[in-house]
């Protein structure tokens, strides 16, 4: 059944058009603003479940000029994913309505909440290259908006421009790959109609192959996905993103924006699977999955330790979506849903620990289990998930991992028996740090630990919601693989395999890696204190972590910034005007250089003695304000020139041209009448070297005019714009004698419009200046 | 600067130079002129003014308000009105170009008509383009005199 189009294009649209009321909602409802968010993204999801299984596309035509349209295709996986962000979501809002009682900026705190969660589904559901492309960047944005919330504090700042850079930067990786695809393939449709990517995805990959795009596109949309889901080594922005309130860091990092990397990883799975596919993603989701892992069990905070799960498990992900047999697929779109439900219940504990013990220091946490025991409850439930431990529900998709892991090993040999060896490992830290956060609630209670308060229930219901439906998922995979992941699977594989999934009958290999992994935990646990401290010697060698280098470039960049200011632009209009003169100039001649323009043959110089006479004067006028003694002999000299200029216009017959050269010759000169007297009446003395620079520099520009207007004048246009197709225009359907005018203000009306658009934006720009100036805001 | 040859040139001058834009404007269509041009000499007209009796004569003589400093003229005074005259002109010339999509004809399209029977001039050529002119005409005169205000009083 095909979706329907009403109701796609309303739960994509909708938390925007609710992110644009929110200041209009805040001034009636306040701080339950909340509520009405959380209301919003119930319609969503909603909305979202009521197309549940129906598979196809609907959508509008966008720049039909590119064959660009705004297309959403509903399928397995867009819903799963369209159903964790608005599900999520609803829990996240009412959580906010008690979490963010006392914290500032709560307008703007919902509005980009909805904005986000809107960006989000639109990611979900775009089946358009381009679209997708823009709603991804919508999501960077609004997340830069999120991570930023205290904009006050050095720490937000920096996190929210870490993840913008990353992430962003990441973007304009993935939208050249989608660019070569387009290229490869010639449609930006990615799934849907006939000619669509999907729809087609041998013949898409056979083409790309062809081309010898294969490896760049796979390349660059691994860089673009790996940014955004956090993926070693551009993980580096998803710690500091914890600098947001927490309910943001539940909503981000479980359930949305970095599911999106992982969304795209299994989305173009059926297009790029291969052998590069598998050596790119499978390496990239392990040695995340791994080093991630590590750097959580060093972690010092518990939302930091979260966060480094999060990638390590997003690495999980990547990884099996990374292995080109069918349980990679089935792990991949098993563990979307199983790390959704016990990460975003995770967060939501922290919120609750931090906002009731005051701390969020692993060291000074403990024996929580006294005066939180629902909570206790909550995370022994989600953090069993999370190590693997079975029958809880993050079990099963580690299973199916491990097993893709030995398949792939069995088939290519050699090398590749690292994978699983490295997903052991990997699964060895996973459980050693999910111990660590299940020991905030067991064990002795720090002395320094203060009173901590009971929860109200609406921070509480959320985390609980969470870990009933992970433990279900847990007692019975099954009923989650027939209603929600098969199809996912589906959309991700291609195959129509029927997926099972149950506690193990017999022993495989995947179990004994699972024995293996949770027993090296165990073992290792007592040791926990040295391996932490070893991690942590470790990570004090700059060098060996990626926030070194982010943090070398940017400063970098910085300070090469602020020396290269103070030579650009000091403050003398002289100085700015050599610059830009120079690099437009240089700039323009590199441009022909590179393009290897020729000069026209035979340029016809038709002058006669009036003329000659006119350009005559308009040389010397020109020689004689460079020699001027005075400000007033020099706009005096500069006058003669443009009034020689206009002359010469009416002498080529362009009385227009004319007209507008003497008017704002005219204007030129009353206005330095008006700031004569404020100059100082004489030059100083002029240094050689400026000279000589000065020189040099209006030759260049002097130069560089003139073979552009030869160039510009001898180019004839394609599509054959004449002199004399214009006239006609102009005179006939244009209906004015004037042509010059009917061009500017009919035929080309549009640039007309642009144009004055830059005069206003010129005047309101200087208006700005002066203002802010006066009110002294000089930053 | 100011002298009285000045000030009498100027009250004789700037009158005149008004007129000769507003018939530039009006002739645009079919000879010499047009929004642009006519915008550019009507601002010359003002900035003589300016020269001659100060940067405070319009607002004070004028208008009979008083400024009391930078910040309060650009919000309150004459170049607050200015730049309501270049919002209303890039209203007017954006307004103009959505008029014809009334008629399913495209963004900024223009028509002209001959209406006969007017008095004095009997036949008279009307082209739709003098409205998105208008525009044009308000934007430049506004923005410029926003910009010569602005720098002027510093």
């Amino acid at each position: 059944m095909t979706p329907n189009e009403t109701v796609v294009f309303a739960l994509v649209f909708l938390p925007f058009l609710a992110a644009a009321t929110v200041p209009l909602v805040f001034r009636a409802l306040g701080e339950r603003t909340a509520y009405y968010a959380a209301a919003v993204a119930l319609a969503c999801f909603a909305l979202t479940v009521s197309q549940l299984g129906r598979h196809g596309a609907v959508g509008v035509p966008w720049i039909p000029a590119y064959g660009v349209t705004l297309r959403f295709y509903v399928d397995g996986l867009s819903l799963l994913v369209g159903l964790l962000a608005s599900g999520v979501g609803v829990l996240v809002f009412t959580y906010s309505g008690a979490y963010m009682h006392a914290e500032p900026g709560k307008r703007k705190y919902y509005a980009t909440l909805l904005a986000f969660m809107g960006s989000m589904l639109g990611v979900a559901f775009a089946a358009d290259l381009v679209a997708l492309f823009v709603f991804w960047e919508l999501t960077s944005v609004s997340s830069f908006l999120l991570i930023g919330h205290y904009e006050e504090t050095a720490p937000g700042r920096y996190a929210a421009r870490k993840s913008m850079l990353v992430t962003v930067g990441g973007g304009l990786f993935m939208l050249v790959g989608f660019l070569l695809l387009h290229d490869a393939t010639g449609t930006f449709a990615l799934a849907g109609t006939p000619d669509a990517l999907l729809t087609n995805p041998e013949a898409t990959h056979a083409a790309l192959v062809d081309a010898g795009l294969l490896w760049p596109v796979v390349a660059l949309v691994g860089i673009g996905a790996a940014a955004k889901s956090a993926q070693w080594p551009l993980h580096i922005w998803l710690p500091n993103a914890m600098e947001a309130p927490t309910p943001v860091s539940a909503f981000l990092h479980s359930a949305t924006m970095v599911k999106a990397g992982v969304y795209l990883v299994g989305r173009l799975r059926p297009l790029l699977v291969g052998e590069e596919w598998t050596l790119l993603f499978a390496t990239l989701g392990l040695v995340t999955m791994t080093v991630a892992a590590i750097l959580a069990v060093a972690a010092t905070d518990i939302k930091e330790l979260l966060a480094y799960s999060t990638a390590s498990h997003l690495g999980l992900i990547v990884a099996g979506f990374g292995f080109a047999n069918i349980y990679g697929a089935e792990a991949g779109a098993f563990h979307i849903l199983n790390h959704a439900l016990f990460k975003a219940a995770l967060f939501l504990v922290a919120g609750i620990v931090a906002h009731e013990a005051g701390t969020r220091r692993i060291d000074e946490l403990g024996g929580l289990r006294h005066e939180l025991p629902v909570t206790a409850g909550i995370t022994v439930v989600a953090a069993l998930s999370m190590a693997g431990v079975p029958p809880f529900n993050g079990f099963y998709s580690k299973e199916l991992l491990f097993e893709a892991a030995v398949h792939a090993a069995e088939h290519a040999g050699g090398a590749a028996w690292l994978f699983p060896v490295l997903a052991v490992v990997g699964s060895v830290f996973t459980f050693l740090y999910s111990v660590r956060f299940l020991m905030l609630f067991f064990g002795e209670t720090p002395a320094e630990l203060g009173h901590v308060h009971r929860p109200p229930t609406l921070m509480l219901a959320p985390p609980l919601l969470l870990a009933v439906l992970a433990a279900v998922v847990g007692a019975v995979p099954q009923l989650a693989v027939d209603t929600v992941i098969q199809s996912v699977f589906e959309s991700a594989s291609g195959s129509h395999k029927h997926m099972h999934v149950g506690l193990p009958t017999h022993v495989s290999p995947a179990l004994v890696m699972s024995a293996l992994a949770i027993g090296g935990g165990l073992v290792a646990y007592p040791f926990l204190d040295a391996l932490i401290g070893a991690i942590r010697r470790g990570l004090a060698v700059g060098p060996l972590t990626p926030n070194w280098y982010y943090d070398r470039l940017v400063n970098g960049a910085t300070a090469t910034s602020a020396a290269v200011t103070p030579v650009v632009q000091n403050g003398l209009l002289r100085t700015y005007a050599a610059w830009a003169l120079g690099a437009a100039a240089v700039g323009t001649l590199a441009a022909y250089a590179a393009a290897s323009v020729t000069l026209p043959a035979g340029v016809a110089v038709n002058l006669t003695l009036p003329v000659l006479l006119v350009l005559g004067v308009g040389v010397v006028a020109a020689a004689a304000v460079s020699v001027a003694p005075s400000h007033v002999a020099g706009v005096l000299t500069l006058s003669i020139l443009g009034f020689m200029i206009a002359i010469f216009y009416i002498l080529a017959s362009a009385p227009d041209l004319a007209l507008t050269q003497l008017v704002v010759e005219t204007l030129v000169l009353v206005l330095f009448l008006l700031v004569l007297d404020k100059l100082p009446s004489f030059y100083g003395e002029a240094r050689r070297a400026v000279v000589a620079r000065d020189a040099v520099l209006s030759v260049v520009v002097g130069a560089t005019v003139t073979l552009t207007v030869l160039l510009a004048t001898s180019a004839k246009p394609e599509g054959g714009v004449t002199t004399a197709g214009l006239v006609e225009r102009a005179t006939g359907p244009g209906g004015g004698g004037n042509v010059v005018n009917v061009i500017l203000v009919d035929i080309r009306a549009f640039d007309t419009l642009g144009e004055i658009s830059v005069v206003a934006m010129a005047a309101l720009g200087i208006v700005t200046l002066v203002a802010m100036r006066e009110q002294g805001e000089t930053q | 600067m100011t002298t009285t040859i000045l000030r009498t040139t100027a009250r004789t001058v700037v009158p005149l130079i008004i007129v000769v834009s507003v018939a530039l404007f009006v002739q645009g269509h079919n000879q010499p002129g047009g929004g642009f041009i006519a915008g550019v000499l009507t601002t010359t007209a003002f900035a003589l003014v300016y020269i001659t009796y100060g940067i405070d004569f319009l607002e004070e003589q004028v208008f009979d308000r008083t400024v009391e400093d930078v910040v309060s003229h650009l919000q309150h005074g004459i170049v607050a009105d200015y730049r309501r005259l270049f919002v209303v002109g890039l209203a007017v010339a954006a307004g103009s170009g959505l008029v014809p999509l009334y008629w399913d004809v495209p963004f900024l399209a223009q028509d002209h008509w001959y209406v006969h029977g007017v008095p004095l001039w009997n036949k008279v050529h009307v082209a739709s383009a003098i409205v998105f002119d208008l525009g044009v005409y308000f934007v430049v005169v506004g923005a410029l005199l926003t910009i010569l205000s602005v720098v002027g009083a510093e």
